[in-house]
């Protein structure tokens, strides 16, 4: 086929670069893939544990129990419960602010709608003033989303005490950002005509935003909520392991005590739980989409009287299935805000704030510490001011010390991680496909026997059951047990970043594939081509543009998660960040977070950049 | 006679692209005018110079004897909200019902708490409005229904219900007829100009099927090239103004 020299063509050299940039990586990352120490088995405690698997434990592994200790699944039954319970209080507290992030970021409000001739001198003001509430928006929704849930955590627990509701405004700041930015791309990319004709008939901005872009965007915001309350479980779960008490924690100690049996039956509830969630928002994407039809026709006959308002408006068609859902998540949200264990914690007003006077000066550059742990606000910034020389210097030594090797190692692990799930993916993508993995592909030639179409059918459905399971564990527990298994080097990292986003990768450039046109595929197929030259020689690289897309995007989201999972493993910033806190060396501790947030905020821009040249706005977050 | 439309002069440029050079036109209300020309000789432009959507870089536009350039923004809105504009997409939510599609014509004259009660919870008087409205265009057991249930006539008819809501002195129509079958545009027009004549509104409709222009508007406009070439009353229209309006400029009657 000479086609495949010319649609490959520029492309060739992307992938090439990749390659070329993940060998970089791993002579970064060193040879070192298994680091347990001398005598250990690294085989021997593998195969137990993923023989494990196989059997999930229904009851207490450990035999020397109390009597009176909660059995092993009521246990996990309340931690499944906290996960669920803080996932809410998260989300709810996300939501609302996301909406105003989202909305005053985006363009929809912007008086420029209005404008007619040329703008005066004090229209010209008012725009320079909401330029720079927009732009705050945006920095303020870069900010959120640049420091992990996990960081931010440990911040607030350090600061307020350990207290559930700590953790939950913890989660709720990074899905705040990410909710806000997603919202102001959806509003932007909804199609213009229906607010331009409400502007056109003297609706204000606000007022054409309430009645065409946001029920013109409402299905996509509702399932993007449910996706990321899908991310919210996850992290929740992923908040037991700094000792909140979610099935994170439950995993953490059932490994630590080498009970594998309750391990694989709680990540198992977690899966099915993350799948649970998955299925409904595709269900209810689907239904927002189609609507519900009318059930009775009223007056259809032409000889019947013609139908009243009264009656055409009892009889509209309703979603009560979609309007049930949201009655219930609502009444879920206020349960979770009222039941249950306290939220804050038992101190007192006067031990808040010493608590936090004295977290804010180990926060502070240890040069310039104020002698007195409970001083002014006036006076630490006077001492900040006054030694700013030395807080340099301090910054510089770390920074040469720990600091530039430890943002490399980020980088080069988030960097490994995505070009070898990319690659997974792209091995895995044709088997998965919904197009390709049938008797037939693309539905012609109509020749496939019953086993032949069974045999594909099944692949499909195997490849898409790997994704699906491949997402729904997060990176941090992947990276948990993988670092128990192999030992800390940066590799666990590595694979544990790469499994995950193989499940995400799967799912999203599965979705770019089956929304490209089927032609040109159809016309190679036909002309004789086997499943895998129709996948390299058109599917591919027609969509490679946007696989590119969401590479990028994924890329970004591993620079995250990689400075987190250091924590585990003795590397990337992560690890710092959990030492200088260990320490209480807090000021320390915000070097290093703040060196992670630069990076983020870089990697932000520089994908925002890449996506908008690819593509301009194309939403997923 | 009352006039609605003035343009004395106006000019409209986007870039290089010079749309409306120096154009006098003059509508009095209750007239039915069709703005005729190919593509791309200015009819949009105007449209939306007369609907006060867009200010002329050069020239004068009086809307209902007021000057849009004069007016701020409260000025503005109330100005628009007395001319109704049916776009070529129609401008319609697909995924609201019809009712809440047409409850948002009357936005210019509501506050937003209104437009939004208006959506979620109309009142009576909205309601039995409405369905009066939509009983004239022909859709009534429509009124609860999605929008993406309907076919693109009854969509249509949707459009001008929005209009009719809006109360408004003029209707100002972007091709639309230009996208629909001649059955369904001879509907339309027959509706359009039904409705006008009731109500005593002003219409003005740009389209490019001279026939049916010819049919149904007293008064003709011609544009080519962002200038009248001609404007009249239908029966005074020469056969050599017709095809000097569409034939092509150095192509020497290409096509």
């Amino acid at each position: 086929m000479n086609g495949l020299g010319t649609m490959w063509r520029g492309k060739r050299l992307v992938v090439l670069a990749l390659l070329v940039i993940f060998a970089a990586c791993a002579v970064r990352l060193g040879p070192k893939v298994v680091g347990l120490s001398e005598g250990a088995d690294p085989f021997g405690a593998m195969g137990r544990f993923f023989g494990a698997a196989f059997a999930p434990s229904f009851a207490d592994q450990n035999p020397s129990l109390p009597p009176d200790a909660t059995p092993f699944l009521e246990r996990m039954g309340s931690d499944l419960l906290r996960t669920f319970r803080y996932a809410f209080i998260a989300m709810s507290l996300a939501v609302p602010t996301a909406l105003v992030l989202g909305f005053f970021s985006s363009s929809a409000w912007w008086p420029g709608a209005m404008t007619y001739g040329r703008p005066g001198g004090s229209r010209r003001l008012l725009r320079g003033v909401l330029r720079g509430l927009r732009w705050s928006c945006r920095l303020l929704i870069t900010l959120c989303r640049s420091i992990h849930e996990l960081v931010w955590a440990m911040f607030f627990l350090s600061a307020v005490g350990d207290a559930p509701g700590t953790a939950c405004v913890a989660l709720a700041l990074p899905f705040a950002g990410t909710l806000g930015k997603v919202f102001s791309e959806l509003i932007d990319e909804q199609r213009q005509g229906p607010r331009a004709a409400l502007l056109a008939t003297g609706a204000s901005p606000m007022q054409a935003f309430a009645a065409t872009l946001l029920p013109q965007a409402l299905p996509d915001l509702l399932t993007y909520v449910l996706y990321r309350f899908e991310c919210a479980l996850r992290s929740s779960a992923v908040l037991g392991f700094i000792g909140v008490e979610t099935i994170g924690l439950g995993i953490r100690r059932s490994f630590n005590n080498l009970y594998f049996g309750e391990v694989w039956t709680q990540l198992y509830v977690l899966m099915i739980v993350v799948i649970a969630v998955d299925v409904i928002g595709a269900r209810l994407r689907d239904r927002l989409n189609r609507g519900v039809l009318r059930r009775r026709a009223v007056a259809a006959t032409s000889g019947s009287p013609p139908a009243t308002e009264r009656a055409l408006r009892r009889t509209a068609p309703r979603d009560w299935l979609v309007r049930g859902g949201v009655l219930v998540t609502l009444g879920l949200v206020l349960l979770s805000w009222n039941l249950g264990e306290r939220l804050t914690t038992d101190l007192s007003a006067r031990q808040r704030s010493d608590r936090m006077g004295r977290f804010l000066t180990k926060l502070t550059p240890e040069p310039a510490r104020p002698a007195d742990k409970l001083a002014a606000t006036g006076e630490r910034l006077a001492a900040l001011r006054e030694h700013r020389g030395e807080v340099a210097t301090w910054a510089a030594d770390l920074w040469k010390r720990n600091g530039a090797r430890a943002l490399l190692t980020t980088v080069a692990i988030a960097t490994a991680a995505i070009i070898l799930a990319g690659l997974g993916t792209a091995l895995l993508l044709p088997l998965g496909s919904r197009a390709l993995a049938r008797g037939e592909p693309f539905g012609v030639l109509g020749t496939a026997t019953g086993a032949v179409r069974l045999f594909w059918e099944g692949l499909g459905f195997l490849t898409r059951g790997i994704f699906v399971l491949a997402r729904s564990v997060p990176e941090y527990i992947y990276a948990f047990l993988l670092v128990a298994l192999l030992g800390p080097s940066a590799w666990p990292l590595v694979f544990a970043l790469a499994i995950h986003n193989v499940g995400i990768l799967g799912r999203l450039w599965g979705e770019v594939m089956e929304n490209e046109r089927p032609e040109p595929s159809q016309q190679w197929v036909r002309s004789g081509a086997s499943r895998g030259q129709t996948y390299l020689g058109s599917l591919a690289p027609l969509s490679f543009n946007r696989f590119l897309l969401f590479f990028f995007y994924r890329w970004e989201t591993c620079v995250r998660e990689a400075t987190i999972l250091g924590m585990l493993a003795i590397s990337s910033l992560g690890y710092y960040i959990s030492i200088s806190r260990n320490y209480f060396h807090y000021d320390q501790m915000l070097f290093y977070v703040l060196l992670g947030a630069a990076v983020i905020f870089a990697g932000d821009l520089l994908s925002d950049w890449l996506r908008r040249r690819l593509r301009g706005g194309v939403v997923m977050s | 006679m009352e006039t609605v439309f003035h343009l004395e002069g106006a000019c409209r440029s986007f870039g290089a692209v010079r749309a409306l050079r120096e154009v006098d036109l003059t509508v009095e209300k209750g007239e039915r005018v069709a703005l005729i020309g190919a593509s791309g000789s200015g009819k949009t432009t105007l449209l939306r110079l007369i609907g006060a959507q867009l200010a002329p870089d050069a020239g004068a536009v009086r809307v209902m004897e007021s000057d849009p350039l004069g007016l701020g923004e409260g000025g503005l809105r109330h100005l628009r909200s007395r001319l109704a504009f049916l776009p070529q997409d129609l401008g319609l939510v697909p995924n609201l019902r019809v009712i809440q599609n047409v409850v948002a014509g009357r936005c210019g004259r509501r506050s937003l708490w209104g437009t939004l009660r208006d959506l979620i919870l109309p009142g009576v008087e909205a309601r039995r409005e409405i369905f009066a409205l939509l009983e004239r265009v022909g859709i009534a057991e429509k009124m609860y229904d999605r929008l993406d249930t309907l076919s693109g006539g009854q969509r249509q008819r949707v459009a001008v219900a929005r209009a009719l809501f809006q109360e408004p002195v003029a209707l100002l129509a972007d091709e639309p007829v230009s996208a629909v079958d001649p059955a369904r545009a001879r509907n339309l027009l027959e509706l359009l100009s039904q409705l006008c004549e009731e109500e005593g509104l002003t219409l003005v409709v740009s389209m490019h099927q001279l026939e049916l222009a010819k049919e149904f508007f007293p008064r003709l406009v011609g544009l080519k090239e962002g200038r009248v070439t001609f404007d009249g009353s239908t029966g005074e229209l020469s056969e050599d103004q017709l095809t000097e309006l569409f034939r092509l400029e150095g192509g020497g009657g290409a096509g």
